[in-house]
């Protein structure tokens, strides 16, 4: 009895503590002058644009195909389902695109919801979204296997789904309508294209790989390693370890490459959270901008910054713009044009060239 | 009882290695990956390479001690990663008057968080496990909420910290040693250490002797989190940024697997100071070999597993007692 006496007593307080820490923390917050401001950049031109033609070739999809019905996207429910938290460059720019066109497109019953980073609420999020009767979804899959019964419902309703960034094993113009995004695999090839000539055919690279048992480390990987072996046998990759997309682990990885490999001459980052955590620890290790070269994936500003500085040679853009491209088609396949049934879209590429004139473009 | 009596030297034996083993064998370990590496690795014996090593090890060593007076008060703290999380926030959110304010207000953080976290375990009577889980999640989110996306640093004076070093040896690993120095004093030659001890040994005889235990387990976490919180703002000088969504991510994790290693038995009554270090250092010296050798890094998480095993079998054979 006196102990749950106790209960009562300390429970609030731990709670009350609990909510002070928390609003003391925000309370009269100063952070350091932030020179990152986002420039005013050419909204224009940060767009996506499918690769021409018509995204390359293959099957494309009419409403009357697909069997839908019209109707008006401004009056209508329509869903984004986000598969990671807001905290990277790349699904900030992504969900913010998508929320900025539909505002501009005066889709006012945009539902947005996100999954962070867990597959089964995903499912359930979409399934929330069809619930509350979202007659377009737009989803940027966790995982491209799994969707069944997500599938089954929204084909049911004849809901067109718009995948984005990555793909649903599914069949497009029925199960879904079509998929808008980057071929990771090419982006690996063109980054294989900058090293080499980074490096003049030859050399010693290491790679710092995504997480593991991902599509996009796995195609990134791929394209890289099939273009030097083709274009530049006399490029060595004698390194190759997962830094799981993380600037942290980007670091610690490339402390120990510099330490167990000085010959090294070039390191491959998959993305641009890596890339900048090799910088780090090169700085670390004393070494000047150039010394090592450096190529990655993905247009942040901060690796655009980077090539600027001299630290990185080239970035391969992913561009997670995707609301123009994906609401444009949307309304092409309403009004009865066809579609592609897949869209592959334009990545840029940033380059010493370049990069100074074109960090406007950078995410 | 006559078996007993005929099982008893071979028994005794067997009980006597184990012992050594649970006291010794995370040193020997560590000497033998030492050696190995000595001879197999290329570039191993070089000061640049050890000073990686250090640097590298010195956050995870740091929540380790904290972990480790907790686990010998037969509790847990699951939340250190997230109290690291939230130092990160701190720094870069009160960066703006400076490094030193900027660190005060990452470690009050850290105490605060482990004062909830204590009151909860010695005052509401919630077991550790369930406090400091609620902990982990509540507090990777207020951090989260608090800096959504990573965020650069360029304060000299924090920068300094992360990569500055005196006479070669890098303010990071000094800090860790003489973190190390305080602890091992504390658990062996203060009341307040052996009374911990005493807690975690039979915590109704402290309470019937009249120790303050409330007081002692609240002091306790409230140490775990402020180390953590200092932990996360060395790692945070080290990255050059803030990045409250993946610092100290499984952290909780690596310190546990440090401490039990060490000789520290997770039913508490007992504390292993230097033993936890060498814990830290035999993990990350794995790591370190996979990586050089160019080994996939998922090896790493099977050998760990096989070694945790070993240091529990060894722990839990001590019916001698």
């Amino acid at each position: 009895m006196s102990k749950q006496s106790g209960r009562c007593r300390h429970l609030p307080l731990a709670a009350v503590t609990a909510v002070a820490l928390a609003l003391a923390a925000s309370g009269c917050a100063k952070t350091e002058d932030d020179a990152s401001s986002q420039s005013g950049a050419d909204a224009q031109a940060q767009q996506q644009v499918a690769q021409s033609p018509a995204g390359g070739a293959g099957a494309t999809c009419t409403l009357r195909q697909f069997g839908g019905q019209k109707f008006d996207l401004k009056s209508a429910v329509v869903g984004f389902s986000q598969s990671e938290k807001e905290a990277n460059p790349f699904r900030i720019a992504e969900t913010k695109s998508i929320k900025d066109e539909a505002a501009k497109l005066g889709i006012t019953k945009l539902r947005v919801t996100n999954a962070q980073s867990q597959f089964s609420k995903q499912i359930a999020d979409v399934q929330q979204l069809i619930a509350q009767g979202a007659r377009l979804l737009v989803i940027a899959p966790l995982n491209s296997d799994g969707w069944e019964p997500v599938l089954r419902q929204a084909a049911a309703k004849k809901i067109p789904i718009i995948t984005v960034d990555r793909k649903i094993n599914a069949r497009p113009c029925g199960d879904y309508l079509t998929f808008i995004g980057s071929d990771f695999y090419q982006q690996g090839r063109r980054a294989a294209d900058q090293m080499i000539k980074a490096l003049g055919g030859k050399g010693k690279v290491a790679i710092l790989l995504g997480a593991p048992g991902n599509n996009v480390t796995t195609d990134r990987t791929n394209g890289f390693k099939d273009r030097i072996k083709e274009k530049a046998p006399g490029i060595q990759i004698s390194f190759e370890q997962t830094a799981e997309f993380t600037r942290e682990k980007g670091q610690q990885v490339t402390e120990q490459l510099v330490q167990s490999n000085p010959d090294i001459d070039g390191i491959y980052a998959e993305n641009d959270e890596m890339a900048l955590g090799a910088v780090t620890a090169l700085k670390g290790a004393g070494k000047q901008p150039g010394d090592i070269k450096i190529v990655s994936i993905d247009g942040t500003r901060g690796a655009v910054r980077a090539i600027v500085d001299g630290w990185l040679q080239a970035v391969i853009e992913s561009n997670p713009r995707f609301g123009p491209l994906a609401f444009s088609t949307a309304q092409k396949f309403l009004e009865g044009h066809p579609i592609p049934e897949k869209v592959v879209i334009q990545d840029r590429e940033y380059t010493k060239e370049n990069a100074e004139d074109s960090l406007g473009l950078a995410y | 009882m006559a078996e007993a009596v005929a099982g008893r030297r071979p028994g005794l034996d067997r009980a006597r290695v184990l012992a050594w083993a649970r006291e010794y064998g995370v040193y020997v370990s560590v000497l033998a990956l030492l050696l190995f590496n000595v001879v197999f690795t290329p570039n191993f014996v070089d000061p640049g390479n050890f000073r990686t090593q250090l640097v590298q090890v010195a956050p995870i060593v740091i929540v380790a001690l904290g972990m480790a007076l907790v686990i010998g008060t037969e509790g847990i703290d699951l939340s250190v990663g997230s109290v690291m999380a939230l130092a990160a926030s701190m720094v870069v959110l009160y960066l703006g008057y400076g490094p030193v304010p900027a660190v005060l207000v990452a470690l009050a953080a850290g105490a605060a968080t482990g004062a909830v976290g204590g009151a909860l375990v010695a005052y509401v009577g919630v077991q550790p496990i369930v406090a400091t889980l609620a902990l982990l999640v509540g507090v990777r989110g207020l951090a989260n909420v608090l800096v959504p996306q990573l965020k650069e640093i360029s304060n000299p004076g924090l920068l300094a910290l992360g990569s500055g070093s005196v006479a070669g040896v890098p303010y990071v690993v000094l800090i860790a040693a003489a973190l190390t120095a305080v602890m091992a004093f504390v658990v062996r030659r203060t009341t307040f250490g052996r009374r911990i001890v005493a807690i975690g040994g039979n915590r109704t005889a402290s309470e019937l002797s009249g120790l303050p235990v409330k007081r002692l387990l609240l002091a306790v976490y409230v140490i775990s989190g402020t180390l953590a919180a200092g932990a996360g703002v060395l790692a945070t000088a080290r990255l050059q940024a803030g990045d409250p969504t993946s610092l100290g991510l499984f952290m909780e994790l690596s310190a546990i697997t440090a401490v039990v290693i060490g000789g520290t038995p997770l039913s508490g009554g007992r504390i292993r100071v230097l033993g936890t270090v060498m814990g830290a250092l035999l993990m990350q010296l794995l790591q370190a070999t996979l990586i050089k050798h160019d080994l996939p890094q998922s090896w790493a998480q099977i050998v760990q597993a096989a070694i945790i095993l070993a240091a529990v079998y060894a722990a839990g054979n001590r019916g001698a007692r």
